[in-house]
């Protein structure tokens, strides 16, 4: 267990010595309580940090938009308004719990936990650096299945939406509900499509051994031509797959009012909207981690493992200001026209450049091409 | 297909362009003004809370009688004639739409519509503003006042005694009257 | 929950509302847009009948706003109503003090110098462009583009800066009143204006890079609403939800009010660009370009008042009593024709005042339009007609 995570190793090490200050050794608890424990801790402090990542999104979002449209954005609590988002959080934590009437109260307060549960498990996959001493990614856990437990941890979300909306006992949720279901479902075969290809370059469903394999500048996304189209529908389905503009339909303010989170209020509202941001980072991390080189800077970074997180936290960024950018331009799709993006061109293309690819790799047309223009 | 194909085209290339406006506002100046901060420059014409030249004011009650939706109440007497005994010139500003009606048919061309325009209170009674600057007389005619009243009281007083008096006569020439009606 | 003693509505719509019968449970369900809906333009509640996401009935309830306006009118002094006209379109409030001065002007026998008339139709044209920006920003908002809609406002700002130097106030205008306007223009007014016109035909192009062109928004508005030119006629529709059926009728034009024949401008009507004519992206474009259309106007008012005669206003009298009779003018309101009807009985206020809105008008078709279209649909369908509330319910 601990052998295949350096962060749980490390939290290990930690209750280690502060087990040691009393005098004790790890070794008192029994593994499962250990592994537990160690679990219990990385969860917390992931769960800390992508509600402060949020925080600051939250912020980004709010003076991108300004920005664009000509206006500020927030710039009165603290310095360029960045405590805003704290403050409106503490609002949101002091605002009434409203249960609507008729709703159905048990899956009405369990779906935003299930929500948000999905897109955060699914961070446990993520390698967020790389130990140039050990050789091996840093994350919580490096799962052989890597990608495929994340696509499939991310689909709970799409059960938790369809809960909140029918719980809600509130029509215009029922709407954003059905649409998000109809959305989300037929967004994961493009958006899976797409992921096989680097899969398939890489040769492993493991991120960790994505990071690995793209060291020193060898990215995937040069790897062959067809990987920018790749990319490009990675990302549409990826705005698709976590309801940002154009795609953002099941809660289409203009049309269903707040969608299926009409009915939420305080807390529980916040976690609807951690839920959005969280998953805009989960697609732009495996964005970054499996078309552009994760943390690597074409080797520039060293062997600090500090500076590839930085870089890998950099790439997220601009990939959410890309988010950002688009859904403060884009007008919004008509939901029958995001089936037949999706079915009629995002998964045909997709399957065509999942054939190009592996007809790229089978004959070695990269190292045939090379050789071509070399001689010439 | 070939139609579905081209109109995703065609969209992602309109859509870059957006983009590209997006991004150039981006980089813009805004152009919010930053409200308490900075407080706009409002024009001479512009319509805000009224004043009153109340010096000026001959107290006709003209404005109260244009204004459309009679939130303008006037309340004063005239001791003398110029002289102005103020008791109210309140305009409810609940009520007011600042359509500067009020302001067009004042003969004396004394009540005009000001500058000042965060008028915003917690209740609807604190809306109603006195304009007057003072009340009662004018501090600068109070003099003339005073000795115009001190005049009146004089008078009134003179009038009162030559009344008593006369009414201390009076009876005994009913009397002698009477005496003589007898 | 139902009352017992109450007896069932005759309408089978109430009725099924009232017993809960088209709820979630069955196929189809009733399902309130309004009054407090992101996109219903104001308080509009339109009942609608969706069969999944497809509206197949619609009913639209109005009267959220009904302030008596014209009952008002009647009540109060033909110049004491003038504030008022500013506030039932308040987006357009010039040209409605334009409908309502002139059809008292009319009734009174006033002849309006030259100068003044050119003021009001630089004002109004300026006015026009200021709304159709709301209309397109908020146009915008309901397609679910947010940005536009800022875009917008930035340059309406500054054109409110130009009404409050003109007139001083920024939304109520009451800057057109019985015989003239107001106030002459301020010094340096007219280089304001010809400045502001000259950055806005820039941004205008912006504006259409931004939206009207863009794919996405093509195919949200484009087949989507279409109305027939005999339906235009059928539910009296007017200016541009009937100009963006291709029926070239402009009151400008048709029937001169003002100087509006000595200038030179185009009236666009819908020509079916991006799909059939009349559809809700024909509509969307005569506005944007009517607005490029009043700049012109504006400008060559500007030229033609340097040889104008007259002055701001014309001489009215202090008491003003119009004789005995009534009369209709009809305008070019920015959202179509808004006529003022006054029956006069040689009082001081009139015996009968009548408007004839046109969002008003214009609004009655939407129960024709919706069934048949999605809900998002829907919510284009309604922002295409443009409707401000607060004169559809006066
Ligand atoms: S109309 Fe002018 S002079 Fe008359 S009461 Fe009003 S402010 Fe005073
Ligand atoms: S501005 Fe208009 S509403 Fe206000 S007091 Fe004057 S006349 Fe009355």
């Amino acid at each position: 267990m601990f052998e295949q995570s350096i962060i749980l190793s490390a939290i290990r090490d930690a209750i280690d010595w502060v087990l040691g200050l009393v005098g004790q050794d790890i070794s008192i608890l029994p593994l499962p309580v250990q592994v537990v424990l160690c679990g219990l801790i990385a969860a917390g402090g992931l769960m800390g940090a992508i509600a402060f990542a949020v925080l600051i999104y939250v912020w980004m979002e709010r003076r991108i938009a300004g920005r664009m449209q000509a206006r500020r954005g927030p710039n009165r609590v603290g310095p360029y308004g960045l405590l805003q988002t704290v403050a409106d959080t503490f609002k949101l934590l002091r605002k009434e719990d409203i249960i609507p009437t008729g709703a159905n109260r048990i899956l009405f307060a369990f779906a935003p936990m299930l929500v948000l549960a999905g897109v955060v498990a699914a961070f446990a996959a993520i390698p967020i650096s790389w130990d140039a001493d050990k050789g091996e990614p840093i994350m919580i856990a490096d799962i052989d299945l890597g990608i495929f437990l994340i696509t499939a941890i991310v689909a709970t979300e799409v059960i938790g939406v369809i809960m909140a909306g029918w719980a809600s006992n509130n029509k215009w949720s029922l709407y954003g509900a059905m649409r998000e279901a109809a959305q989300v479902v037929s967004y994961e075969i493009p958006l899976g499509l797409s992921l096989l290809v680097p899969v398939l370059i890489v040769g492993d469903l493991s991120l960790g051994a994505a990071t690995e394999d793209q060291l020193g500048g060898n990215w995937l996304i040069w790897r062959n031509p067809f990987m920018w189209a790749v990319f490009f529908i990675f990302y549409v389905a990826g705005l698709a797959n976590c309801k940002r503009a154009p795609f953002d339909l099941p809660e289409a303010e203009s049309e269903l009012v707040a969608g299926f989170h009409t009915e939420y209020s305080g807390l529980r509202f916040s976690f609807f909207f951690m839920e959005e941001y969280a998953s805009m980072t989960l697609i732009s991390a495996i964005g970054a981690i499996y078309f552009f080189g994760a943390g690597d800077l074409f080797g520039l970074q060293g062997s600090s493992s500090l500076i590839m997180f930085g870089v890998l936290l950099f790439k997220i960024l601009v990939s959410i200001f890309v988010m950002m950018w688009i859904r403060w331009t884009l007008p919004r799709l008509r939901i029958d026209q995001v089936m037949t993006l999706g079915y009629k061109v995002l998964t045909p293309i997709a399957f065509f450049l999942l054939l190009g690819v592996t007809v790229w790799d089978l004959y070695d047309l990269n190292d045939k091409l090379w050789e071509l223009f070399s001689r010439s | 297909m070939v139609e579905t194909f081209k109109d995703f085209g065609f969209a992602v290339k309109t859509a870059i362009k957006g983009m590209g406006i997006t991004l150039k506002t981006f980089f813009e100046k805004p152009v919010t003004l930053q409200y308490p901060e900075e407080r706009p420059e409002v024009d001479s014409r512009y319509r805000g809370i009224h004043f009153l030249e109340q010096e000026k004011c001959i107290s006709c009650k003209v404005c109260a009688l244009a204004c459309p939706v009679d939130c303008i109440h006037i309340e004063s007497e005239l001791p003398e004639k110029g002289l102005y005994d103020w008791d109210r010139f309140d305009i409810d500003y609940g009520l007011c739409m600042f359509c500067e009606l009020c302001c067009f048919p004042c003969p004396t061309n004394c009540i005009h519509m000001g500058k000042e325009f965060d008028f915003s209170r917690f209740s609807r009674m604190d809306l109603v503003r006195n304009m007057l600057t003072w009340e009662g007389v004018s501090p600068a005619q109070k003099k003339e006042v005073d000795g115009i009243a001190a005049e009146k009281a004089a008078k009134k007083a003179a009038a009162a005694e030559a009344k008593k008096k006369a009414a201390q006569d009076e009876p005994k020439d009913t009397q002698d009257e009477k005496k003589d009606g007898e | 929950m139902l009352n017992p003693a109450m007896p069932l509505p005759d309408d089978p719509l109430d009725r099924d509302i009232l017993i809960g019968a088209g709820d979630i449970s069955t196929d189809e369900m009733y399902i309130n847009m309004g009054p407090q809906h992101p996109s219903t333009h104001g308080v509009l509640r339109v009942l609608l009948r969706t069969d999944g996401e497809i509206v197949t009935e619609a009913h639209p309830h109005i009267g959220y706003l009904h302030r008596c306006a014209e009952k008002i009118g009647e009540c109060l002094d033909y110049i004491k109503f003038q504030p008022y006209t500013d506030r039932m379109d308040y987006l357009a409030a010039m040209n409605n003090n334009l409908g309502y001065a002139m059809t008292v002007e009319k009734l009174a026998g006033l002849e309006i110098p030259e100068r003044a008339q050119l003021l009001r139709v630089i004002i109004v044209e300026l006015n026009r462009i200021a709304s159709h920006l709301i209309a397109f920003g908020t146009y915008g908002l309901d397609a679910g583009a947010l940005t536009p809609f800022f875009h917008a406002w930035r340059e309406r700002e500054e054109m409110l800066t130009l009404f409050e130097k003109i007139c001083g106030a920024r939304l109520t205008y009451n800057y057109v009143c019985i015989g003239g306007v107001v106030n002459d223009m301020p010094e340096g007014w007219e280089d304001m204006v010809l400045d502001f016109l000259d950055r806005f035909e820039k941004r205008w192009k912006e504006y259409n890079d931004l939206l009207t062109y863009n794919r996405i928004f093509i195919r949200r508005t484009a087949d989507i609403g279409v109305i027939t030119r005999e339906d235009c006629v059928a539910y009296a529709l007017t200016g541009p939800m009937m100009r963006g059926s291709g029926i070239d009728w402009d009151l400008r034009r048709d029937r001169p009010y003002m100087m509006y024949d000595r200038f030179e401008y185009d009236i666009p009507i819908g020509e079916g660009k991006m799909g059939t004519v009349g559809d809700c992206w024909d509509r969307y474009w005569v506005r944007m370009v009517e607005m490029k259309e009043s700049g012109k106007i504006v400008r060559q008012a500007f030229d033609m008042l340097k040889g104008a005669e007259g002055t701001h206003k014309a001489k009215v009298p202090k008491v003003f009593k119009p004789k005995k009779g009534e009369c209709y003018v009809g305008i070019e309101n920015p959202r179509g024709e808004l006529g003022f009807y006054i029956v006069s009985d040689g009082s001081k206020n009139a015996y009968r005042m009548r408007v004839r809105g046109p969002s008003f008008c214009n609004l009655s078709i939407l129960e024709k339009l919706l069934p048949g279209a999605m809900i998002a649909d829907a919510v284009m369908i309604i922002g295409s007609t443009d409707i401000v509330l607060g004169e559809v319910d006066r």
